[in-house]
């Protein structure tokens, strides 16, 4: 079973060139979004920075709420919820913006949707990296947990593209998805547990940690890069059986409605 | 047409039909969009702009499509070129890669000219190493040595054209769809474009014409097929189909 799967990836991506298109493709939008402005690669780093400034001065200078180490805290946090929110918000077009792509016949729309989510993630490194000197600086250094990361990571991958493909999709039906999930968003940052923190929220709220799959996430992440502790498994096994449940409902939806996409459009 | 019988067809099409459904909103006032909302008010039209039509290409062929403005000749052609699926019960069998050469088409206005050689390259099925070697060329041919940098979105509609052209025949598309091609660029390029069509016959390639240029279709295709109210009209003889358009159109 497994042996079959990975052989029909391997035929997917390198027997034909389509590894090296998604890669393509990848950079090119990469070189799309952060080099036509001046400054360039200075905003994947300027964002995050500038909003981690502004909840500091609301919510540890002014309303005071003691957690140690708060900007990592936020960081963490934060370096989550943008990768998740680029990639949902950054896809829900793409069938619309990326035409031009599937017009040819030999090129899956899989690859399309690869091709941008690969673009976030070289975003999300670059924050990583700061998270990084960050924490170094306060005081906080890898640990062996950091392994979990990947899991973690990976759990977050597959909900982001799982949720991308469920909006473009439904883009195509309901134009008003888009601004829907702009609401969806704005709700969900405050929603999880990113600007305070993880256990208050549990306890007043415990239901959130069951229907929004970040929150899972961002404290699981939060254990494995801050505490120095293995993530919360029972936590990291539901969020990763409902990011792969999107994920299935995204391939089915893409399926069924994504072959008429130049019809919707 | 012995010559073609037994050679694996290019493109198969069996059955094939196309219907659109119109929704047709009202203008945006209050009263419409709750009637919309409940379900009323909405004004379906169903326009069946290709009706069960069947025939096949054969590989290396050139083949013409003709008819008058509204007639599904379009639509036919994003259908053969699987821009579009056909309705239930229609299927579309095609062999090789495809490029449908429209306006712009499969080039995103937002990139350069090298950036769209290169994603185009690769979506026919080039390695990146292949599009390197074949790169000067391919811009040399169409003309734009001076803009290689510049974003699409500055070229002229004809500079687009030539682009998209010459990424088709030096990429190697198998099959090259040509929606009205030869209605933008100028003299030069046309001679340039018509000396590649009549090569590429011998190299095998298929190539399907859609124009209103009923001369280019004569001179360079000996099939056609003159579609009629998204039905066949005539399937055949290039200059047969010309002849029985013509007197359509007399008539």
């Amino acid at each position: 079973m497994l042996q079959v799967l990975s052989d029909k990836i391997n035929y997917w991506f390198f027997e034909t060139n389509r590894a090296e298109r998604i890669w393509l493709m990848a950079k090119i939008e990469f070189k799309l979004k952060f080099y036509e402005n001046k400054l360039g690669l200075a905003w994947a780093i300027i964002k995050p920075v500038s909003q981690i400034i502004m909840y500091y001065v609301v919510f540890q200078v002014l309303m005071n709420q003691r957690v140690p180490n708060y900007v990592i805290y936020l960081f963490a946090g934060l370096m989550l919820w943008l990768f998740f929110t680029e990639v949902t918000s950054g896809t829900i077009k793409i069938l619309k913006t990326k035409k031009y792509l599937y017009e040819y016949t030999n090129m899956a729309k899989l690859e399309i949707y690869l091709a941008s989510i690969i673009n976030s993630i070289i975003g999300f490194i670059l924050n990583f990296i700061i998270f990084l000197i960050g924490a170094a600086i306060s005081g906080i250094y890898p640990s062996y947990h950091y392994i979990y990361f990947i899991l973690i990571f990976i759990n977050l991958f597959i909900l982001s593209f799982g949720v991308s493909l469920i909006l473009s999709n439904l883009f195509l039906l309901f134009k008003d998805i888009e601004p829907i999930w702009g609401i969806v968003v704005g709700f969900g940052f405050f929603l999880s547990p990113i600007l305070y923190r993880g256990d208050l929220f549990s306890k007043k709220l415990p239901i959130l940690d069951y229907l929004n799959p970040i929150a899972g996430i961002i404290n699981n992440a939060r254990n494995v890069l801050m505490f120095e502790q293995p993530p919360n498994w029972n936590m990291f096994l539901y969020d990763m059986a409902y990011a792969s449940l999107l994920f299935i409902v995204g391939i089915f939806i893409l399926n069924k409605y994504s072959d008429r996409a130049s019809e919707f459009l | 047409m012995e010559n073609t019988n037994n050679t694996t067809p290019a493109i198969l099409l069996k059955n094939v039909s196309k219907t659109f459904v119109l929704n047709e909103k009202k203008s945006g006032s209050l009263k419409s969009i709750f009637k919309q909302l409940l379900g009323r008010g909405k004004n379906k039209k169903k326009l069946k702009a290709v009706d069960s039509i069947n025939f096949s290409i054969q590989k290396g062929e050139n083949f013409g499509i003709i008819g008058r403005n509204g007639s599904g000749k379009s639509t036919l052609v994003k259908i053969m070129s699987g821009a579009f699926i056909p309705d239930k019960g229609g299927e579309v069998v095609r062999n090789g890669t495809s490029m449908l050469l429209n306006l712009g088409v499969g080039m995103s206005h937002e990139l350069t000219a090298r950036q769209n050689v290169y994603v185009s390259g690769s979506a026919l099925g080039l390695k990146i190493k292949e599009i390197d070697e074949r790169f000067d060329q391919i811009i040399q041919f169409a003309e734009l040595e001076e803009f290689v940098d510049s974003k699409v979105k500055y070229f002229s509609s004809g500079m687009i054209q030539r682009l998209s052209f010459s990424i088709a025949v030096n990429a190697g598309a198998d099959i090259m769809f040509l929606d009205e091609v030869f209605a933008v660029g100028d003299a030069k390029f046309k001679a340039k474009a018509i000396k590649v069509m009549e090569e590429s016959w011998i190299n095998g390639r298929t190539i399907i014409m859609v124009s209103h240029s009923l001369s280019n279709i004569k001179k360079y295709c000996k099939r056609a097929l003159y579609l009629k109210n998204g039905k066949i009209a005539f399937l055949g003889d290039a200059k047969e189909a010309i002849e029985l358009y013509n007197q359509d159109n007399e008539a």
